[in-house]
């Protein structure tokens, strides 16, 4: 029930935080237009639910893409800078480098370069969870796990893809922990990239809501990204848990 | 097979001060020897440098031409993923899948096979280890308390076999049992503990080179035992 948990966790938040917004509202006597009543928030959700409901099933959408582009390149781009060659120092000292700097901050050359559409958004979502990745997965290849690697290194057996594979195994609840957690990482620099520039997308609602000072949008729009991340996650989590039960075998 | 160790130096990375400084070994085999020592005298350290697992050093290492030297220690583990029987399966050479039936079943692992190795016993992890070990292509196999876990009769049950099951092969075998030490070994190689902790040389004692069925006299045990506890705690021979 790992779905059920989660929602029920978002949905805690979420209630406790409108909670406080409304009673801020009552007790200091704030009008409708700045907080809207509840009333103003269910009849938003009834006009504009199924549509912006899309939306952020759109933003789940690229935000699962990127995470995947993000992951395969992470893992490709870790495999080489988990050597100690020359390309693998190269690669580790220009992904240290790289990941300090924030790729919000690139985004408008970004979208100058490729437009408003899909290819900025998912490259975008791409970035921003890619760097904390490939620190993560260079952490993890590069790590030997001697206990296990001496017999076939000995023998003459340990070849790179037998390394990758132990090192793996070895490191699995790691890994999965970090696939999850740059999940979340995934969906909010989808909406970061459709905030700043992109037509389509939850990002996009809520900017427009902005503009119009609509918060009832924005409230409508942050439970829907809560509802999605959860059902993402949750994907993710049960994904992790299918990879771990076929290798570890319990 | 030799090996040989000519004016060997060795200092840790970190270290200023070197643990073996002008050190001088030979090994020849075949045959089952041990090195004896203390805790942190540098057992582990001179096998891995034997082995070639450990570079760094001054010195010459030689050893018989194309000889295969091994070097396995008791925290070995083999992949998680697989099982026992999956494993050695998969790192026996054809020709000895029958030796390898016959060994499982003497060191007493045969019902264990079809495990995942985190499920076994720390003695049978031993076992299962030294197994795949010993069959191996190799002229030297290098023991580093490879059986700490295993019970003593178990232990003397294997340690009987492998001088049976493999004559001309070379084992250095590392306890600190000196008692094992002292019935197993043809040659017993000592590292003494030192006021400085630089180890300058490696002394030599005969061992009681036991074979299953053979009896030694207790009281010759037990004075070669002393003697060797002697000569490892001052460095006299």
């Amino acid at each position: 029930m790992p779905f059920i948990q989660r929602f029920l966790q978002f949905l805690g938040i979420y209630i406790t935080g409108v909670m406080t917004l409304w009673g801020v509202k009552y007790f200091f006597g704030l009008s409708d237009y700045l907080v809207p009543p509840p009333l103003e928030l269910l009849e938003v959700a009834a006009s504009d639910g199924i549509r912006d409901l899309l939306a952020a099933a759109n933003t789940m959408l690229v935000a699962v893409a990127g995470h995947f582009v993000a992951v395969l390149l992470a893992t490709f781009v870790a495999i080489i800078g988990r050597s100690s060659t020359l390309a693998g120092n190269l690669t580790r000292m220009a992904a240290f480098n790289l990941q300090a700097y924030p790729v919000v901050a690139i985004a408008p050359i970004i979208f100058l370069f490729l437009g408003d559409g899909l290819a900025s958004r998912l490259l975008i979502a791409s970035l921003i969870c890619y760097f904390p990745l490939l620190l993560s997965f260079i952490g993890i290849f590069s790590q030997p796990v001697d206990e296990v690697e001496h017999f076939f290194k000995a023998t003459g057996r340990l070849n790179i893809s037998l390394e990758l594979k132990i090192r793996t195994f070895e490191n699995l609840d790691k890994l999965i922990t970090v696939i999850v957690g740059s999940g979340t990482t995934a969906m909010v620099g989808t909406i970061v990239a459709e905030f700043l520039a992109a037509t389509q997308g939850v990002g996009y609602v809520i900017r427009k809501a902005l503009y119009q000072s609509n918060l009832a949008k924005i409230l409508i729009a942050l439970f829907l990204i809560g509802l999605f991340s959860s059902i993402y996650l949750s994907l993710l989590e049960g994904c992790g848990k299918l990879v771990k039960k076929r290798m570890i075998g319990i | 097979m030799f090996l040989r160790l000519s004016k060997l130096s060795y200092t840790y990375p970190n270290s200023d001060q070197p643990i073996f400084q002008d050190l001088n070994w030979d090994l020849e085999g075949p045959g089952f020897f041990s090195l004896f020592g203390f805790s942190g005298v540098g057992k582990s350290t001179l096998a891995k440098i034997a082995s070639g697992d450990i570079t760094g050093y001054t010195g010459h290492r030689t050893t018989s031409d194309s000889a295969t030297l091994l070097y396995s220690h008791n925290n070995e583990r083999i992949p998680g993923w697989q099982t026992v029987s999956e494993h050695i399966a998969q790192v026996t050479p054809p020709q000895k899948a029958r030796l390898c039936r016959e060994i499982a079943e003497r060191f007493s692992i045969t019902a264990n096979m079809d495990r995942r190795f985190a499920r076994l016993s720390m003695g049978q992890k031993n076992r299962v280890n030294v197994l795949r070990y010993i069959l191996q292509d190799f002229d030297l196999l290098i023991g580093d308390e490879i059986l700490a876990n295993v019970d003593e009769p178990t232990r003397n049950l294997i340690l009987f076999e492998i001088k049976k099951l493999f004559p001309d092969k070379t084992f250095l075998y590392i306890s600190h049992n000196a008692l094992e030490v002292v019935k197993f070994s043809k040659i017993i190689f000592v590292l003494p503990q030192t006021p400085d902790g630089i180890v300058t040389k490696v002394l030599t004692m005969p061992g009681l080179d036991e074979h299953a069925g053979g009896e030694t006299d207790p009281r010759n045990v037990e004075r070669m035992v002393f003697s060797l506890l002697k000569m490892a705690g001052s460095g006299e021979a």
